[in-house]
């Protein structure tokens, strides 16, 4: 049996929810009788919730926004079509007004239920639509994704660290007429929080660099990126990435830190 | 979906009522709530997934949960942005360990007793626990990261790092601990 203070170092990761499995019953049973330690796993998730802020800094793709938008639009259509529809079915009782009371009672509860029953099923078509059209999306997704690696016409290129011995490796896979940019990154150097990389075309006219989206890194060094560029159609000769403040800049900062191999 | 008014020009309890009416007047409340978090929620999620279109996945997801189901929030001041940012940090999470939802978002009280509802109340706040972070020696810090960022058990957090199981939770504790107390 653990004694308490053990309890309270198994609260934090409880809070998080990265407790062992076979370690949760005997501490959510202690939960249960000592007020302590929920007090101090109220405080843990605050604590953690602040944690979590920390990582605030990058604003999403205004795409982001149309896409929320465009689902939001979509559920206030489908709840407007459902409740025009219970609506239907709610005229029905009032017909029943001349036969006996007890039968118009008893239609009455049936058709509570019915009605019930279709706005649970319209309800469910509506998350079902719903989820329908996030796997059609990340289909697409996926397709394009694809469609870049097989794409004969797109531009294949590998960066590696401007400083030499360093075992960071970028592969960019670039379809210049829809200006889509896939980026992976492996072992890149680690940043302070306040920063990210960003990823520039270099014209092939010599023109200044032209911005890309910026990408974030694990603990490993390893990134992902698929970003389409404001002007398709830009020749590249090659790219660049730079650290960058969080959220990204129009002109790179100097150092370059990783450039096209050779 | 227009964000009407200027920014803050309503607290988060007055746009979650908006929400909860489904009026006509929701989707803007909810574009309102959008343009105040989306930050706060996508910046957690890429901070965890490293991947912006699966970060882009989380944001929706998260908002569509606020959208569908407004009253499980308890909209008492400041307590949004820290709600809103677990809930990506947690979803994130199962998305990398490629598990279903494991909480139900209704459990998840959070009373940080800072006021986060505010700008730059926040800025100042994430300053003060990034500067707490920083400060924070490089395996405490490093022990938090791994399981509060990437979601790793304190036995898999010893296996990569060669430490004690006991001296990984200790570290985890001591950090959010030093967090705790930057703020009180």
């Amino acid at each position: 049996m653990k004694d308490h203070a053990q309890f309270a170092e198994d609260l934090a990761l409880y809070a998080m929810g990265t407790l062992e499995d076979q370690e949760r019953p005997e501490l959510e049973a202690h939960l249960g009788t000592c007020g302590e330690c929920r007090r101090e796993l109220e405080a843990l998730r605050a604590d953690l919730a602040l944690l979590a802020l920390s990582a605030t800094g990058p604003q999403p793709p205004q795409r982001s926004r149309d896409r929320l938008k465009e689902a939001i639009s979509e559920e206030q259509r489908e709840m407007t079509e459902s409740a025009d529809a219970s609506a239907v079915y709610r005229l029905h009782p009032r017909r029943l007004t001349l036969v006996p009371a007890a039968i118009a009672a008893v239609l009455a509860i049936t058709s509570l239920g019915l009605l019930l029953e279709i706005q649970r099923l319209k309800d469910a078509n509506v998350r079902l639509a719903v989820n329908l059209r996030e796997e059609q999306r990340q289909s697409a997704h996926a397709k394009e994704v694809l469609a870049m690696l097989t794409d004969p016409n797109a531009q294949h290129m590998t960066l590696v660290a401007a400083k030499p011995a360093s075992p960071a490796h970028i592969k960019t896979i670039y379809q210049k007429d829809k200006g889509h940019i896939l980026l992976l990154a492996s072992n890149l150097a680690p940043i302070p929080d306040d920063k990210v990389y960003q990823l520039w075309i270099l014209p092939a006219t010599g023109g200044p660099p032209v911005p890309c989206g910026t990408f974030p890194i694990n603990s490993k060094g390893n990134g992902m990126m698929l970003d389409t560029t404001e002007a398709p159609g830009v020749e590249a000769k090659g790219f660049a990435v730079t650290v960058e403040p969080v959220g990204g800049s129009k002109t790179p900062t100097l150092p370059i830190m990783y450039a096209p191999a050779g | 979906m227009a964000g009407t008014g200027p920014p803050n020009s309503q607290d988060d309890a007055a746009l979650i009522a908006r929400l909860r009416a489904k009026g006509e007047d929701a989707a803007n409340a909810m574009a309102d709530l959008y343009d105040r978090y989306s930050g706060i929620v996508y910046g957690v999620a890429l901070r965890v997934l490293a991947d912006t279109t699966a970060a882009e996945d989380v944001l929706q997801e998260v908002f569509l949960q606020l959208w569908r189901r407004p009253q499980v929030f308890d909209a008492e001041r400041g307590r949004l942005a820290p709600w809103l940012a677990v809930i990506a940090r947690n979803r994130a999470i199962d998305v990398v360990r490629k598990r279903p939802q494991q909480e139900d978002i209704d459990e998840l009280p959070i009373s940080s007793g800072v006021d986060l509802e505010d700008g730059s109340a926040r800025r100042l706040a994430l300053e003060k626990v990034r500067s707490v972070l920083a400060s924070l020696p490089q395996e405490q810090r490093q022990a938090l990261e791994m399981a509060f960022f990437e979601g790793m058990t304190h036995t898999e957090i010893a296996r990569k790092t060669g430490e004690p199981l006991g001296t990984v939770k200790t570290r985890i504790r001591s950090a959010l601990l030093a967090v705790r107390k930057a703020f009180r």
